[in-house]
């Protein structure tokens, strides 16, 4: 692990995308310790209020501080896009190593379906999802999660094909290793790595995605401080301030740039040959 | 005579973090008119970094001194629009692998003209008239055809010669020649060599003719200078090199080449020794019918890897199998440890092995497999501990199991540190990996080995080593190997009977005795014919 | 290319439609919502709901419907909408029109931008050039369509007041107009897809200037931009077509939440409007009729690139 560490901060993208997820981590543990007002707290008088020492990102319709709703937001944003990457991510790589492991004419018709699924892009098929089981984040979070299964499920058998081919597969297959070892101890520790990678990638476009839905309203509901959905209700109060829409714009493309750049920091620190 | 290419004084270092690196020191040859000298370098000698020296593409990170001069011009200070000027038009270059040196999006012929039009100042219906003529000179049947197909519509030994061709189109002083003929089959190989001898003497050029290979530099050069670590430790007219070598490394480089004459293994087990491996009629087949083929009735597609081929393994005999790639060699090995499917019968001490199912536990112990390519056949993220105790835990004795030095024992057997047991593969020497897989391979205690091209990825010395080790074991622990090799002087060294594959057919079952006279298939004579014996060599 | 390849290919977008068509019509039609309460309101009569649903289909078993609903897209028939009245097919097949005029404009602005930027982020690799390219791709993959759309609002529209921030004017009616509401959402939909494509550029040409036959060509002393732009170039894209392909299932994406933002009346927006009012027809048929496009925009890539690389023997 702390040898994983070193290796990501080798490279500049791991090195600043490490700082920035773990930054962004930081505030989702501690966002609503570290917040200084209550995120709920309406002020009638402190409304449209631009960035001040008072409230350093000013403050939004209702005079709340919207650096407050920030941090209490990081959580709604970036644990829910994390669990529906990672709920994904399991259900594509089962899918995946299982076509992988049929090979012949059941991988092809699986590798088909996949595709066509694929066909419907993400965001319209978590709309459909959404609207199906009902505007909610949790629901935004499974909607995303089927959305990004058939990806993951492409990615996990293409790895599972290359490493099954390797002769460290055939080496064990020849010595009589059993099916359970070969694919636990010799080529799961090789599909891993790069599934990791991709994972990372997505938790990126994850939040991205839910923020969306938020936006569109079909994900987190008011008065949530989603950031999505801050974005949403700004957009009305545009022209009196650019501030409240400002900040969790930046916020979601922080989050974004974050989680790539440590994507693609892993995806060199994880080859084992260099 | 005055010398073409001249270098003096010569030396290279590469910019690393830790400082740099000298990749060559103080090299000084030259290359007369109508000359061919020979470099002879194993890998990260620094032959190659020589070449790209002499052509002008080094890094950023190079720092040179001395001089390297074509004729009277120095090329070390020359602009880029001077480079631009004497590369491909007064300097040559003949790439080893002409898969990948031609560009698979363009036509042939339009990597020929090209050259003709840009050197030349020909027009483009110029050029192509030429390079047509140069493509039928250097004995292209259709040159017409081949000046319009893609890389990947003509063979190894086609491209070769466009790559050749293109080379002498704008009748360069020199050439240098980067391995040419390594990537090819034995017999393709043979035939360009003789187009590089006709054009050549036809031609005068001053040849650099680099390679790994000191047979065939024994028989294309008129000197030779041998490369190690950046510098040159030998130099001189071939036959004196090669009859009294003055170096330390040159001798040890001689000593490797592998020698039909000189054989390393004790004479085979008798005709009453009882066979351990019997194979009887088997055939493999690649492939399933594609649906939409069938459908459109269309010939069937599936791809024949293996035969009927029948031989067998006594106790403790080495049986070699040679032929070129795709002539079924692998698939035989493969079919044998149960990761092809086969057709046929296969008998092992005598019991049927029908399939895979035949294929239990104390099958698996006795037969192991060792592959080619150490970097695939070792699991980049096992330590070599975990490699290693794997055959151990599934059929060492207990004792061993529960021996901590066990390891340890192992890699001391193929003369590996016993440290080496917590490093990961990619910390290793490709010699060092390939012992490891040995050693893996052995420790179940086998009675047959198939050794798969194991040494072709390895230089000589390294080879020469791997080889020692092999026989060995061979003498100590009597197992018997079906040594698969496309190199017909090494199998000779150490097999006791040889079988020759073509095409999935095994065409010649022979004792290695008979491989001199005797009446043999067409194809495995060529093969003999092609390989050049180092007869040149007297050490 | 042979002609048994294309079969192939077409017989696999009739078969990516049939799932879609199966995926779409299970998504809706097991919707929590009846459609019949939806549409004469909660007080109907329960005889008047059981003769709707029968006019309506929806008292038959639901393979019945799917059959009953396929059948009809066969021929061209989407349903009728139950929020206007109207039949769903021509209004969704208007609508694709306008989305396919912004998709088009925002690929030919991310070819214009993608390819120069990732060719000069490649040769210029490790360089100033490179850094800049690198951070530029790295932020733009990382906004979301609507902080995209929101950042240029705020700047061209509203500060700087140059273009019109909302609306749709016809091509046909204004052409300069129409041209100015497009500026916006083109840009939009574009900022994701430079970045990405960019960035495939750059590392697939890096790889191909390090091929052998690059070299090749550097030694045979022909000069650089012949290498860079006959050599190079050409293997370097071919890649990048399946890319392009893949992207635009992205893209498609992108047009719901661009043409809600800036009200463009296009197929995306027209579905967002279906969702929200639950209208099962009309969701039906633009879920379909956009992967469906997706499917046949792959399959020309598929084709193109077959043509394009002569070392693939398609059979």
């Amino acid at each position: 692990m702390i040898e994983l560490l070193r290796r990501v901060l080798r490279s500049p993208q791991g090195a600043l995308g490490l700082v920035l997820v773990g930054l962004i981590l930081l505030v989702v543990i501690l966002g609503p310790w570290i917040a200084p007002y209550n995120p709920e707290s309406l002020a009638p008088l402190q409304r449209y209020k631009p960035p001040s020492a008072q409230f350093w990102l000013g403050t939004d319709q209702y005079g709340r501080d919207i650096l407050s709703r920030l941090l209490h937001g990081a959580r709604a944003t970036v644990v829910l896009a994390v669990f529906a990457t990672a709920l994904g991510t399991l259900a594509g790589a089962l899918i995946g190593t299982i076509s992988a492991f049929l090979g012949g004419r059941s991988d092809e018709a699986i590798m088909r379906t996949v595709d066509a699924v694929m066909s419907i892009p993400s965001l319209l098929l978590a709309l459909l999802i959404v609207n199906l089981l009902g505007k909610s984040s949790l629901n935004a979070l499974l909607a995303i999660a089927i959305a990004f299964t058939p990806g993951m499920a492409r990615v996990t058998r293409s790895v599972a094909l290359a490493v099954r081919k390797q002769d460290y597969v055939n080496a064990a297959i020849a010595r009589g290793e059993s099916a359970g070892f070969i694919v636990w101890r010799e080529m799961l520790p090789n599909v891993v790595a790069p599934i990791i990678v991709e994972m990372t990638i997505r938790v990126a476009f994850a939040v991205m995605l839910f923020a969306t839905l938020s936006f569109l309203g079909l994900g987190a509901q008011p008065p949530a401080s989603e950031w999505g959905l801050m974005v949403a209700e700004a957009r009305r109060f545009m022209h009196l301030s650019p501030w409240m829409i400002l900040w969790p714009s930046l916020a979601v493309a922080f989050v974004a740039i974050g989680f790539n750049l440590l994507g693609d920091g892993l995806r060199d620190a994880l080859n084992p040959r260099t | 005579m005055t010398p073409i290419l001249d270098i003096t004084g010569y030396c290279l270092d590469y910019a690393t973090p830790a400082g740099f690196t000298r990749a060559l020191d103080e090299v000084t040859l030259s290359v007369a008119k109508g000359e061919v000298l020979g470099l002879v370098g194993e890998s990260g000698s620094g032959k190659t970094s020589l070449a790209w020296a002499i052509m002008r593409h080094l890094p950023e990170s190079a720092r040179e001194a001395g001089r390297i001069s074509l004729v009277d011009k120095d090329l070390t200070t020359a602009s880029a629009a001077e480079i631009d000027a004497f590369r491909g038009r007064r300097i040559g270059m003949v790439f080893q692998d002409p898969s990948t040196s031609l560009n698979p999006t363009l036509p042939l012929g339009e990597q020929l003209a090209e050259v003709l039009e840009h050197h030349r100042g020909l027009t483009r219906k110029q050029a192509w008239a030429e390079g047509e003529a140069m493509l039928a000179r250097v004995g292209l049947k259709l040159p017409a055809q081949m000046m319009q197909r893609y890389p990947h519509e003509a063979s190894g030994g086609e491209k070769q010669r466009v790559v050749i061709a293109t080379a002498f189109a704008c009748q360069p002083e020199c050439i240098i020649f980067d391995e040419p003929t390594t990537a090819l089959d034995v017999i393709t190989a043979r035939q360009i060599l003789d187009l590089f001898g006709e054009l050549q003497a036809e031609t005068g050029v001053a040849s650099l003719y680099i390679s790994h290979d000191l047979a065939l530099v024994s028989r294309v050069a008129n000197r030779v200078a041998v490369i190690h670590r950046g510098r040159i430790v030998e130099q001189g007219r071939v036959q004196d090199v090669f009859a009294a070598p003055q170096d330390a490394y040159t001798r040890d480089l001689l000593a490797a080449v592998p020698r039909p004459d000189h054989r390393l293994v004790e004479a085979g087990p008798g005709m009453e020794v009882k066979a351990l491996v019997e194979v009887d009629k088997v055939s493999v087949r690649y492939g399933r019918k594609p649906f939409l083929s069938k459908l459109l009735r269309r010939e069937n597609t599936q791809f024949t890897g293996n035969r009927e081929v029948s031989l067998s393994v006594r106790e403790g005999e080495i049986l070699g199998i040679v032929g070129e790639s795709g002539s079924g060699k692998s698939t035989l090995a493969k079919a044998l440890t149960g990761l092809n499917p086969f057709e046929g019968e296969l008998r092992f001490a005598g019991r049927p092995i029908g399939g895979l199912k035949d294929m239990d536990r104390a099958y698996r112990r006795d037969v192991q497999i060792i592959f080619q390519h150490p970097d695939s056949s070792l699991n980049p993220r096992q330590r070599i501990r975990e490699i290693l105790s794997r055959p151990l835990a599934l059929y060492g004795t207990p004792e061993q199991r529960s021996d901590k030095t066990a390891i340890g024992a192992l890699l001391e057997q193929v003369r590996l540190p016993a440290g080496y047991a917590d490093r990961y593969p990619h910390q290793l020497s490709g010699g060092e990996k390939q012992r490891v897989a040995i050693a893996r391979a052995f420790a179940s205690r086998p009675k047959l080995v198939i050794c798969d091209e194991i040494t072709s990825a390895l230089d000589v010395s390294v080879q020469a080593s791997v080889i020692e080790l092999l026989v060995d074991f061979q003498k100590r622990f009597g197992t018997a190997y079906l040594f698969i090799t496309h190199d017909l002087n090494l199998v000779r060294q150490i097999a006791h009977r040889i079988a020759v594959m073509y095409r999935g057919d095994l065409v010649d079952l022979v004792d290695v005795a008979d491989l001199s006279g005797g009446a043999l298939h067409p194809y495995t004579r060529s093969l003999i014919d092609a390989i050049p014996a180092p007869a040149a060599i007297r050490a | 290319m042979s002609p048994a390849y294309i079969l192939k290919r077409i017989v696999l977008v009739g078969y990516t439609l049939l799932v879609v068509s199966l995926i779409v019509f299970a998504i809706t039609q097991i919707l929590p919502a009846d459609a019949a309460v939806m549409m004469l309101g909660e007080n109907a009569t329960a005889e008047a709901l059981a003769a709707l649903r029968a006019q309506m289909g929806l008292d038959a078993p639901i393979w019945a419907q799917y059959g009953h609903w396929l059948a009809g897209v066969l021929r061209g028939d989407f349903g009728v909408s139950m929020r206007t009245g109207q039949q769903v097919g021509p209004v969704m097949i208007e609508a694709l029109g306008r989305s396919l005029l912004l998709a088009l404009f925002s690929i030919v602005l991310m070819l214009m931008l993608a390819l120069p930027l990732g060719i000069i982020a490649a040769v210029r690799r490790g360089r100033i050039a490179d850094l800049v390219v690198s951070v530029i791709s790295y932020i733009g993959v990382s906004l979301p369509e609507f902080v995209t759309a929101t950042l240029v609002v705020l700047v061209l529209a509203d500060w700087l007041q140059w273009l019109p921030a909302t609306g749709y004017v016809p091509l046909t009616e204004n052409l300069l107009q129409g041209l100015r509401h497009l500026v916006l959402p083109v840009l939009t939909i574009s900022v994701i897809l430079i970045a990405h494509v960019s960035r495939m550029v750059r590392s697939e040409l890096v790889d191909v200037l390090h091929t052998d036959y690059i070299r090749a060509a550097r030694l045979k002393g022909l000069p650089g931009r012949t290498v860079l732009y006959k050599h190079a170039l050409r293997n370097a894209l071919l890649p990048t077509i399946t890319i392009v392909a893949l992207d635009i299932g992205y893209l498609l994406g992108g047009v719901i939440v661009v043409e809600e933002i800036f009200a463009l009346p296009g197929i995306g927006r027209q579905l967002i409007v279906a969702i929200q009012s639950r209208d099962l027809p009309s969701i039906q048929a633009g879920a379909l009729i956009m992967a469906a496009t997706y499917a046949v925009a792959s399959f020309l890539a598929d084709i193109a690139y077959a043509r394009l690389d002569r070392r693939i023997q398609y059979d």
